[in-house]
């Protein structure tokens, strides 16, 4: 479980970056081991993804998709739009979106974990997609220019962030006016006392 | 998540629409963390004005 508190007691940025990458790095790499969440085609049914969407999606995306709602059930994403997949991971969403917005649009993956970007680029080509392309980047610091992309969508990525203001505000200024953003996060109903906001292990799951 | 909710409308956006609630830690090793915490797999959406 990873903490969605906007928390003053978090832990260290640099070694929560490190952990996250040494984490996702494992779901990248060896996907079989068993991870403190769910992953793969047993959780993409529990999410309710179509089983035809997982059959056109190739086994090494699908066996290191990691996430916690489906954000294509709040709406299909439109043909021709420019879709931005923060956290893409091995590019099991972004593969949704860059069939959905067909060849007219564009799917743009930015993840924090290398191991991540090259196993979703070699997914895309698997898929022979041509219009979705991944890089490394951090969602507090989007590498696209303002006012760039029409959707925005993430899975189970923004709760690893401390500063989830600044998270926003990014988004906020890569969505072109009337955008939307289509997200899926983890979120606690519950106080969570410091201790476990400290808790790293609790942040990476 | 009204906490949650309130740090997307202070960057700005506006028609901010819950969608599901899954218990995703469902059967997980963290399930008793996420039951202790209330942590809920969420989905929303909301547009840039």
């Amino acid at each position: 479980m990873s903490s969605s508190h906007n928390a003053t007691t978090v832990p260290d940025v640099q070694e929560l970056t490190c952990a996250i990458q040494e984490k996702y790095t494992e779901v990248a790499q060896t996907p079989d081991r068993g991870f403190h969440f769910h992953t793969g085609r047993p959780l993409a049914r529990m999410l309710r993804y179509p089983d035809e969407w997982v059959d056109a999606t190739p086994p090494s995306v699908v066996e290191s998709f990691a996430g916690v709602g489906n954000p294509f059930r709040l709406g299909a994403l439109p043909a021709g739009a420019t879709v931005l997949d923060i956290g893409s991971g091995a590019g099991f969403d972004a593969q949704q979106a860059a069939r959905q917005v067909g060849a007219r649009g564009r799917v743009i993956g930015v993840d924090l974990t290398p191991a991540m970007v090259t196993k979703a680029r070699a997914g895309a080509a698997a898929a022979g997609l041509a219009n979705v392309a991944f890089s490394e980047g951090r969602a507090e610091a989007l590498p696209l220019p303002d006012a760039a992309v029409d959707v925005v969508i993430s899975n189970g990525v923004i709760n690893l962030c401390p500063d989830k203001a600044a998270v926003y505000r990014e988004i906020f200024r890569v969505l072109r006016p009337g955008g939307r953003l289509q997200i899926a996060d983890v979120m606690v109903q519950a106080s969570v006392p410091d201790d476990a906001k400290a808790d790293i292990n609790l942040w990476t799951g | 998540m009204e906490e949650y909710l309130a740090v997307v409308r202070a960057a700005g956006f506006v028609d901010v629409e819950l969608g599901e609630l899954v218990d995703v830690f469902s059967g997980s090793p963290h399930e008793s963390d996420a039951r202790e915490f209330e942590a809920r797999g969420v989905t929303f959406r909301a547009r840039r004005p």
